[in-house]
């Protein structure tokens, strides 16, 4: 085991009934590193996610997080879903609350803990709202703090930030990024998004999809905080739209196969 | 960090009213209602003699001397006191078999079948069961109306659990929630709705099955008893009074009471 290693995964599989959607998927994410995962949709992303988050066992495999293997969910490594799933009977306060009530903090502590954590994520004014009358970017900030509260050493991000529109996502890039480098907590962020990825990462994973594999490991070696119009981003982008462009050529090449005879 | 632009979407716009015209606005229906009813009533009492249907300013005066005797009183607090008994362990029992059946899938497939068995025997025909069981007094009505209103409280907190959000479960056990904290904080709040579904629906059957319990139950005591008294001594005003007593009850403690505890429990719905 090389050291650094914060999350190893070994000769991981996947299956949906008959359907493969992980495919022997080895991979190691050092400590403190910003690891994105990028593909096409059904390429096990959220699965993979799932499974290294401990919500889901995987078929064939294992997952080491600090060379423990994972076995079920823990607040040590933890998850924010695209859809925030905040509780809509909480306010955003007793929402970030939530994993401090379960661990039974005093309530002092949750107090000093919850409001320092809305701060941070600028939702302040905000603690006795509910989640239906916030904003889409709000209610993915408070999602964030909920997890934040436990203090993971691993955050899993499932596309946090695919639902917003595009002003809010760059705002709320540059939050997680600032966060990123205030902690260094390890990261593993699955996304749609390219550019996302290669802002925020320090290595890009291109996955292909059914069987979910990967298909190139793509280091962003580029100083923070970078520029989002750089030549080389630019370039990178157009390598990694060209391995996903591929895989559509060649799952296009698949259609004349289906032969309409009249 | 905070950005200004989700602020103001945030603030929600509260549109001013007095406070009397939402009164107003829930009262109304009640009132219209309440007006049809004593019309037909009225009408009816025209066309057929005093004897058989009795006028609704006799049958008011009636109660308003009712309401004044000792009896009367001790009448309709015995119905309410087997109703309050009656209905809070159907409620309890009702809750625990909905939220236990959430996180025990074989109980829930037990629980189910069992109440499809049960659920279709009407509550009163119990009674002569529960008589011999238990003796005449108050203990075989306060089983009827457990029966009557466990069933409904049972199946829509059942439902409730099963449309429990899979998300909100995932979040609280990546917080490392353990099986009761997954019932506190996910599921009991989670189904409240249904509860409150469950609760109104039940309150109709409990109610129902205490006048008909305390008509057939062979007590001496009670609303439906009242009514029963009067028949058989041809008072068909008595009869009007503890209906119209059951009818307005019923309608304060449902159109009222429950109404105001739903939208204390579920205040975040109507923020």
């Amino acid at each position: 085991m090389n050291r650094g290693a914060k999350i190893v995964i070994e000769n991981l599989s996947q299956f949906f009934g008959s359907l493969c959607v992980i495919e022997h998927l080895s991979l190691t994410v050092r400590e403190g590193e910003f690891l994105a995962i990028v593909g096409p949709s059904g390429c096990g992303k959220s699965s993979l996610l799932r499974i290294l988050s401990g919500l889901a066992k995987p078929a064939a495999g294992r997952v080491l997080i600090d060379q423990q293997e994972v076995n079920g969910p823990s607040p040590r490594h933890n998850l924010v879903f695209q859809d925030h799933a905040l509780y809509p009977w909480r306010t955003v306060f007793e929402n970030v609350a939530l994993g401090l009530e379960i661990q039974k903090r005093p309530a002092a502590e949750i107090q000093e803990k919850v409001s320092a954590l809305l701060s941070l994520v600028g939702l302040d004014r905000f603690r006795n709202y509910y989640p239906h009358q916030l904003s889409g970017g709000m209610r993915q900030r408070a999602a964030l703090a909920r997890v934040l509260a436990v203090d993971p050493d691993v955050l899993f991000l499932d596309e946090p930030f695919g639902a917003l529109d595009a002003m809010t996502r760059l705002v709320l890039q540059e939050e997680l990024l600032g966060l990123w480098m205030a902690s260094r907590k390890t990261v593993v962020l699955v996304t749609h998004d390219v550019e996302e990825a290669l802002f925020l990462a320090d290595r890009v994973i291109v996955m292909s999809a059914l069987p979910g594999r990967i298909r190139e490991t793509i280091p962003v070696t580029e100083r923070r905080p970078r520029d989002r119009g750089s030549a080389h981003l630019a370039q990178l982008k157009r390598t990694v739209l060209g391995i996903l462009g591929l895989e559509a050529v060649v799952g296009n090449a698949r259609v004349p196969d289906v032969n309409f005879a009249i | 960090m905070a950005d200004g632009t989700g602020a103001a979407a945030a603030v929600t716009l509260k549109r001013e009213q007095p406070p009397w015209r939402a009164d107003f606005a829930r009262v109304l229906p009640y009132a219209v209602a309440s007006l049809t009813l004593f019309l037909g009533w009225q009408i009816a009492a025209w066309i057929f003699p005093a004897y058989l249907i009795p006028a609704p300013g006799q049958v008011l005066a009636r109660l308003g001397k009712e309401l004044t005797r000792d009896a009367f009183l001790t009448t309709i607090a015995r119905s309410f006191g087997r109703l309050a008994v009656g209905f809070a362990l159907a409620c309890f029992l009702g809750l625990a078999i909905g939220l236990l059946s959430g996180v025990w899938s074989f109980f829930r497939r037990w629980a189910r079948a069992l109440v499809s068995i049960l659920q279709s025997v009407p509550p009163i025909a119990w009674v002569p069961l529960f008589i011999i069981l238990l003796g005449f007094g108050d203990y075989p009505i306060v089983l009827v109306i457990v029966v009557a209103a466990f069933f409904p409280m049972a199946v829509s907190v059942m439902n409730g659990v099963e449309q429990v959000e899979g998300l909100h479960i995932d979040v609280a056990r990546l917080l490392g929630a353990s099986r009761a904290q997954l019932i506190t904080k996910v599921y009991a709040p989670e189904v409240v709705p249904a509860i409150i579904t469950g609760a109104q629906v039940g309150f109709g059957n409990a109610w129902r099955s205490l006048i008909a319990a305390e008509m057939v139950g062979g007590v001496n005591v009670g609303l439906g008893w009242f009514i029963t008294f009067s028949g058989e001594v041809a008072d068909m005003v008595g009869v009007m009074a503890g209906i119209f007593v059951i009818g307005s009850l019923s309608a304060l403690l449902d159109g009222y009471a429950l109404e105001r505890l739903k939208r204390r429990l579920l205040k975040w719905k109507y923020v």
